[in-house]
């Protein structure tokens, strides 16, 4: 069996991608790994969703119905349950592994592959964290889905390590169900959170926020379960203060420190990596290294709002079904560099024979500058400025310029200067 | 009334068991976790050393040698799986050189027949990101790497079969020997009878001698372990076992590759008051990172993705101690199994169980003794043809449930209800790996507990992550309510 287009995972890159994709008149098959689409959209059952896209605030479930009731009727046909194990390349194109217990082990090839998969959670073992490794120190994700999901508490007294927005939104959630939540603790002197997350969901509930500080010590009961924690103010080199100890009786830790996109189907490809959002390396039309494979949503770079995520996969979808038909794939490119005071930037580089007339640049701040100006340049020749006031790394930006602005033999620098 | 109860179900307390299970005998295994190598077996190195390390002339230097050779017994018979990685001990600059030559004479001491010196430039070809800064190495070509918790099942479940009974969650609270049988008491109330009692029970075996013995001649000074875990993405950074120079306070700081390519970076040693306490320590873990970097170039820690504490049962006296209690005719102990404890065990078990309790001129052996342990499928590392084999047989094969670690439904279900089977979390993964990959349970832990519930026909509110009491969750919310 042989499919132009294959999306793979079902939430709302996903779906904006495999739609984008039909319309443009595709022959596209959707695979996702859980028993129902909208992805992790369907354990965020707090509102904000939706006010670029409809000029409407809905539900994470709200707004991925919208997007899952005009695929349905797309007609696009879709796997559930169905997790894909392998990506091989071929001369011309792309053969992919699946397995459910419908289907058995199956193999599709296809055109075009459109990477939607998402993110995970980092974990407590990707930081350093003192102390005994009892359970209760649990993601925030993972603690979102058994509540909201599942219907189960996971504690009763509850800290929080980590101010991004689903630390926050977990905050608001376990006290509404009754938890005692004591606080959340920040190592950055600034949240990574959403401004109006920590408004909603922490000075609303008094839940107080520590800045700069972080858990140094865990300790456990003879149950092997969390019994308390130290947490302590770090310096500017996050190095702890000795003597700002303060420890909370909690059974409940948990950890909103990041989220890392989720490439590991791609392991096997050679596929150019960009070491700073953790994902691989796209031109502007979401085309990978590989010819063939596109990337989008959280998988590509960690979004915070649904909204951009709808968008940027729509553009993706578009891109690869232009791709599809032209199999354009001499490259003449340049690259595009995170400057200064920026953390990153995507795309990694301009392709001119790309068919995206515009580069949509994204990019996040590396700390909080009040009155900024955005420059994009290439050696003396000066693009595209633009003021922006008040930037915060928990808030991508963006913005689009034409193509035909760019040349195409030197780098293009973005800077964001603080004024 | 049992012939023999052994206490502990760690490594040794399993090849014990798997030793007993050879004879016509009733024998009763009782541990106090809620599951088999929960405690030194599971946090450790994983090395089946050579056995150029130890004291010449010691029970260490004999049992790990024996023990070594043993595992290719141990591999057939029990389906495990070994790394057969041999081991570089490395040296820089001519001091070290000189120790290293120490070293070479110790290994030709203890019998280890197979050993060569290396120059930088012959060990580089076979270990490219070996530290630049090492001149010469001892290649140690019969060392390898097991996965402790699968080969303390594999015995565990092999002597079940072969008519050794097994209580979890059993902890003896107080031995007595009345009128020449032993009294065990578990969790306070019930009480057990044997004629034998065998002490393997790690670092509590001066507690368990002191219910019995007046002056215990032997007291264990627990050694913490700090490590971290690298992501299997790493493969192949390290091909070989890297050693340090031994010093007295150990082998030191190692680079080990996993059987499931992981690779381990530690221990560290330090003293402990507390032999229940395996924290992870920011001096520890620090301490690690610096030293491992004498072994390799580079090492990728941006790939941590887990850091674990072991506990080291090192007991007062140097050696290994395998004997009848100087006291108390009948209790056995095999105390201060330290490293290298987990390559000594079958040799443990096989030099109590026929040289110290001479088990073989008391009973007969069973006719029914079956040494070959099935080993269910390991659907990922399995050729595609044989996976639409099994998928064939079974669809579950075809649920993916972890998908770091590309493991199945069906396998998870197994675990839960095989000879040995647990309905933990922590259970689960030490089976199947469930949960050990990249997101650490992130996405599979939630279809891991339904699966159990399912299996155990139980509340989600009583599935536990390890011990019985550590419980997942604390209640229902309110809508579900």
């Amino acid at each position: 069996m042989r499919k132009e287009i294959i999306v793979v995972g079902g939430g709302a890159s996903g779906l904006a991608a495999a739609l984008a994709a039909k319309k443009e008149g595709r022959d596209v098959l959707l695979i996702e790994r859980e028993d129902r689409l909208g992805g992790i959209l369907n354990q965020c059952i707090h509102n904000g969703f939706g006010l670029q896209v409809f000029k409407e605030e809905y539900t994470g479930p709200e707004y991925a119905d919208k997007y899952i009731q005009e695929f349905l009727q797309s007609d696009i046909p879709y796997y559930l349950d169905t997790t894909v194990t392998n990506v091989d390349k071929l001369d011309d194109g792309f053969e992919i592994t699946f397995s459910s217990t419908k289907t058995g082990m199956k193999k599709i090839q296809a055109d075009a592959l459109i990477m939607s998969t998402g993110c995970y959670e980092r974990t407590r073992g990707s930081i350093i964290m003192p102390g005994d490794r009892p359970y209760g120190v649990i993601t925030a994700g993972s603690a979102q889905r058994y509540l909201n999901i599942d219907g189960y508490m996971v504690g009763k007294n509850v800290f929080i390590l980590g101010s991004g927005d689903i630390g926050l939104i977990m905050a608001r959630r376990m006290h509404l169900e009754g938890a005692n939540v004591l606080g959340v603790a920040e190592l950055m002197p600034y949240s990574n959170g959403l401004t109006r997350n920590i408004v909603q969901c922490l000075n609303d509930f008094d839940i107080p926020l520590f800045l700069s500080h972080t858990v140094t010590q865990v300790n456990a009961n003879k149950n092997q379960r969390l019994e308390s924690i130290i947490i302590q103010q770090v310096d500017k080199s996050f190095k702890p203060i000795e003597g700002t100890e303060k420890k909370f009786e909690v059974d409940t830790l948990l950890l909103s420190i990041g989220l890392i996109p989720d490439i590991t189907l791609l392991d096997n490809l050679e596929v150019e990596k960009d070491n700073r959002t953790k994902s691989v390396k796209i031109n502007q039309s979401y085309q990978t290294s590989v010819p063939g494979i596109f990337i989008c949503g959280n998988s590509l770079q960690v979004h915070d709002l649904v909204d951009n995520v709808s968008l940027e996969s729509e553009r993706a979808g578009k891109c690869a079904s232009k791709y599809v038909l032209s199999k354009k794939i001499e490259r003449k490119t340049v690259n595009i560099i995170a400057g200064n005071n920026l953390l990153f930037v995507t795309p990694h580089y301009i392709d001119f024979a790309s068919e995206a007339k515009n580069v949509v640049f994204q990019f996040r701040s590396k700390t909080k500058i009040a009155k900024s100006m955005l420059k994009i340049s290439q050696k003396d020749n000066e693009i595209k400025s633009k003021r922006i006031n008040y930037v915060v790394p928990a808030e991508m930006e963006s913005i689009s310029i034409p193509l035909e602005e760019f040349n195409d033999l030197d780098d293009v620098v973005l800077d964001l200067e603080v004024l | 009334m049992y012939d023999y109860v052994v206490i502990g179900a760690g490594i040794v307390g399993s090849f014990i068991a798997r030793e007993l299970s050879k004879y016509d005998l009733k024998a009763l295994v009782v541990e106090k976790e809620n599951d088999v190598a929960n405690v030194q077996t599971l946090a450790n190195s994983a090395i089946l050393h050579s056995g150029h390390n130890p004291k010449p002339n010691t029970l260490k230097s004999r049992l790990c040698l024996l023990g070594n050779k043993m595992y290719n017994d141990v591999e057939k018979e029990l389906n495990i799986q070994i790394l057969r990685s041999g081991a570089f001990v490395v040296a820089h600059g001519e001091s070290e050189e000189k120790q290293l030559a120490e070293l070479v004479e110790t290994t030709k001491q203890n019998n280890v027949t197979e050993y060569e010196l290396l120059s930088y430039e012959e060990a580089v070809k076979t270990e490219p990101n070996l530290a630049k800064s090492v001149t010469q190495v001892l290649s140690l070509p019969t060392t390898g790497v097991i996965y402790p918790w699968e080969v303390a099942f594999a015995c565990m479940e092999n002597a079940i079969v072969n008519g050794v009974e097994f209580r979890k969650n059993a902890e003896v609270t107080n031995l007595i020997k009345d009128s020449g049988t032993f009294k065990i008491t578990i969790n306070d109330k019930d009480i057990v009878e044997s004629k034998y009692v065998i002490n393997a029970t790690g670092v509590n075996t001066d507690d368990i001698a002191e219910m019995l013995e007046k002056h215990v001649d032997f007291k264990i000074t627990p050694r913490k372990g700090e490590y971290f875990v690298l992501d299997k993405r790493v493969k192949g950074f390290v091909n070989h076992v890297l050693y340090p120079l031994p010093t007295n306070k150990g082998k030191g700081v190692l680079l080990t590759p996993q059987v499931h390519g992981n690779i381990l970076v530690g221990p560290d040693s330090k003293f402990v008051d507390d032999k229940y306490r395996t924290d992870n320590t920011n001096s520890g873990l620090g301490y690690v990172k610096e030293n491992a970097s004498l072994l390799a170039d580079n090492i990728p820690f941006n790939q941590i993705i887990r850091s674990f504490a072991g506990i080291r049962a090192t007991s007062t006296k140097e050696d290994f101690i395998i004997e009848e209690s100087k006291e108390i005719k009948g209790l056995y102990h095999t105390a201060g199994i330290d490293s290298p404890g987990l390559t000594a065990a079958p040799a443990i078990a096989e030099y109590l169980v026929n040289e110290i309790m001479m088990v073989q001129d008391k009973y007969d052996t069973s006719k029914d003794f079956d040494p070959i342990r099935k080993k269910l499928p390991e659907f990922h590392s399995l050729p595609e043809e044989k996976q639409r084999e099994l998928i064939k047989q079974d669809s579950r094969y075809a649920n993916i449930i972890c998908k770091c670690e590309k493991i199945t439904e069906k396998e998870i279900v197994d675990a839960i209800n095989g000879p040995l089977g647990s309905n933990s979390i922590k259970g689960i993964k030490k089976r199947t790996r469930a949960g050990a990959g990249l997101c650490q349970g992130g996405y599979c832990e939630e279809k891991v507990y339904k699966l159990i519930a399912r299996e155990t026909n139980s509340s989600p509110l009583d599935i536990v992550y390890d011990s019985q009491k550590s419980n997942l969750f604390v209640s229902e919310t309110k809508v579900k309510k």
